[in-house]
């Protein structure tokens, strides 16, 4: 199996406020958001981040886009270091976050060309991505809308198909189908699979177990900051479902029922 | 009533715990002290050298020799004839060409009364060493007011013009006075209309965020947001500079009688053009630089007014400083402001202008590097 990322020792903290400190009864004034983590993924794989909510999926992730710097350790994908050559990480990856948001002024096949400039795409290349994801996800019917007349299903639509404008191999995907309804859900649930099918790595990070399940080869636990787990999703539900083997890491690490 | 208490409590503690937004909000005033009191001091410094040291040159003919020890101030020049004066103050060369009547002193000792004896100065309107000359002069004859006399009064079928500025300097020195204060003003708050928008409205917004994770420089994105918004700035800076040239004969109807446009060559206006884009560059990037730090529209113009009182306020140093020492052009906008007052003068020199224009561009492009360097940064670009 080829690695495609590999994750060394990432670690990333944040300052504390003042108050915060007094109220964690700690005299440092860092709080570890992810702390030590190191995992690989593979070509063709969809690898699951499984954590609650603060675990620090999204601070990884971010990591691993670029978009903020690690305080130790690093990451490779494809070869190319997150830390020392962000702009080739960049281009290899597609990121789909809430956080990142599409300019509302403009339409769908406006940003997708705008994206594709970006990304350097070429013109004849983009212009048959376009048909086919627009097609695909329905996005030809309202290419020409302004995104802020769009609903939150369309406009995830969008956003999923601007992330991907540059065909990565590499693609990570921060809870996907959050606030979608069960059919744009599917529709999103659907194209990760396609995607693997295509080749492609995907990075998938939630908090729904049955999407987990369903969806990903293997799985890496995130809690407090730290990979607990880490093994195929057959392997690690053997016993169990894989809430009830998540409520138990949970109790391990934590040390407190859930 | 206990809402309200509840709401005004929340206000309190946003206000008053975001230390970034006390200090956007009490910035200013701070600012515009320090400002203020250095505009001050340079204000009166440099009208206090004025008034005490300064000597005038002048040409007197018939000056009875007790009124000279009052006139201590004036560097008598001698044997010239009434248009060799006149020519020379047209010129610049002489401040003033005054002429005492005949018999001066015996005409007011025997109370000459119809009319009464009439000194008359020349001088040029348009030159300031001049115009403090007719200022100095009308000084010492008020403190001679038990003396009945009157100076430069018009008589009547005579037609004399003691004023010897030629409409073009006096057009260039009006123009000089209020233009590039104008200019800048608009400029400014064109740059103000589309700054804090496109660079803390996308931070925002989070669609900043979107174009920084492709592989797009920093640079890139600096710069292109830059040229693009200095467009818009410069649109809007000539939309009001038109309504302006083209209102200026209206608004200055009966005070010159020339035709202003006339004077200036294509060279002169662009020349004026490559100062206000350099003009526009500087003031675009430098808000844009405090935008980028802002975590919102709202905290970028908190951020912004500080700066936009200063070049304002710069605009008004120009106006006030005498004389001009060359090296004063190349600080960036206080040299445009100089330099478009010296063209809007007819007294622009080649260096001073290359020093305004190039001192603006180097200062553009180095906040521009300043930008590119703070869209890597993740505490400036991501500080919630």
């Amino acid at each position: 199996m080829e690695e495609i990322l590999k994750v060394e020792n990432l670690r990333k903290t944040f300052k504390l406020s003042r108050k915060q400190q007094k109220l964690e009864r700690t005299n440092t004034n860092v709080k570890t958001a992810v702390d030590n983590l190191s995992f690989t993924a593979y070509r063709g794989e969809i690898f699951g981040l499984l954590g609650p909510n603060g675990a620090g999926k999204t601070t990884t992730l971010r990591m691993l886009a670029t978009l903020i710097k690690p305080d130790s350790g690093n990451a490779y994908i494809e070869g190319a270091s997150i830390v020392s050559d962000e702009s080739k990480v960049r281009g290899k990856i597609g990121f789909l976050t809430s956080e990142l948001k599409l300019e509302e002024f403009f339409t769908p096949n406006y940003l997708f060309d705008f994206f594709s400039e970006l990304y350097g795409v070429e013109k004849s290349v983009r212009e048959n991505r376009k048909r086919e994801l627009f097609g695909k996800f329905g996005i030809d019917k309202f290419a020409e809308v302004k995104l802020g007349n769009l609903s939150t299903g369309m406009k995830q639509k969008v956003s999923l198909v601007i992330s991907i404008v540059h065909d990565p191999d590499f693609i990570i995907f921060d809870e996907p189908t959050n606030g979608l309804d069960v059919l744009t859900a599917k529709v999103v649930t659907d194209f990760l699979a396609e995607l693997r099918s295509a080749g492609k790595t995907i990075i998938l990070s939630t908090h729904i177990f049955s999407l987990v399940e369903r969806l990903c080869d293997r799985v890496g636990v995130i809690i407090d900051g730290r990979l607990v787990a880490l093994d195929t999703v057959q392997n690690l539900t053997a016993e169990k479902n894989l809430e009830e083997k998540f409520f138990d890491l949970y109790k391990e690490t934590v040390g407190e029922e859930v | 009533m206990k809402n309200v208490w509840t709401i005004v409590k929340k206000e309190f503690s946003r206000f008053f715990k975001d230390k970034r937004m006390i200090i956007s909000v009490l910035l200013p005033g701070l600012l515009i002290y320090i400002i203020y009191s250095l505009m001050g001091t340079i204000t009166s410094s440099v009208m206090g050298t004025d008034n005490e040291d300064a000597s005038y040159t002048a040409c007197v003919v018939n000056m009875p020799e007790s009124l000279s020890e009052g006139f201590e101030r004036l560097e008598l020049v001698e044997g010239l004839s009434e248009d060799e004066a006149k020519k020379k103050i047209a010129d610049g060369e002489l401040d003033l060409y005054i002429v005492f009547p005949e018999n001066f002193l015996e005409d007011i000792t025997a109370g000459k009364n119809d009319p009464y004896p009439n000194v008359k100065v020349y001088y040029d309107s348009s030159a300031q060493s001049s115009v403090k000359a007719f200022t100095y002069v009308n000084t010492v004859f008020e403190i001679l007011q038990g003396i009945k006399f009157t100076v430069n009064l018009p008589v009547e079928g005579e037609n004399i013009r003691f004023d010897l500025a030629d409409e073009k300097n006096t057009a260039g020195k009006m123009l000089s006075m209020f233009m590039p204060m104008l200019m800048f003003a608009l400029l400014v708050s064109g740059c103000v209309a589309v700054a804090p928008e496109a660079i803390a409205g996308e931070k925002e917004r989070g669609t900043m965020a979107t174009m920084l994770i492709t592989p797009i420089k920093r640079w890139e994105l600096a710069l292109g947001k830059i040229l693009s918004l200095s467009v818009f700035a410069l649109l809007s800076g000539i939309s009001s500079f038109l309504g302006v040239l083209l209102s200026l004969p209206k608004l200055m109807a009966g005070l010159s009688g020339g035709d202003m446009a006339a004077f200036y060559s294509a060279g002169d206006y662009f020349m004026i053009f490559g100062l206000i884009i350099s003009a526009v560059l500087v003031i675009i990037s430098a808000f844009s630089v405090m935008s980028a730090f802002a975590k919102s529209v709202k905290e970028a113009g908190a951020l912004i007014t500080p700066l936009m009182i200063l070049i304002i306020v710069l605009g008004v140093v120009s106006m006030v400083l005498p004389s001009v020492s060359v090296g004063l052009y190349a600080i960036p906008l206080l040299g445009c402001e100089l330099a478009m007052s010296a063209i809007f003068t007819f007294s622009i020199t080649p260096l001073a202008f290359v020093l305004a224009i190039v001192s603006n561009f180097v200062l553009a492009v180095a906040l521009v590097v300043a930008l590119s360097f703070m869209f890597r940064n993740e505490k400036i670009m991501f500080n919630k």
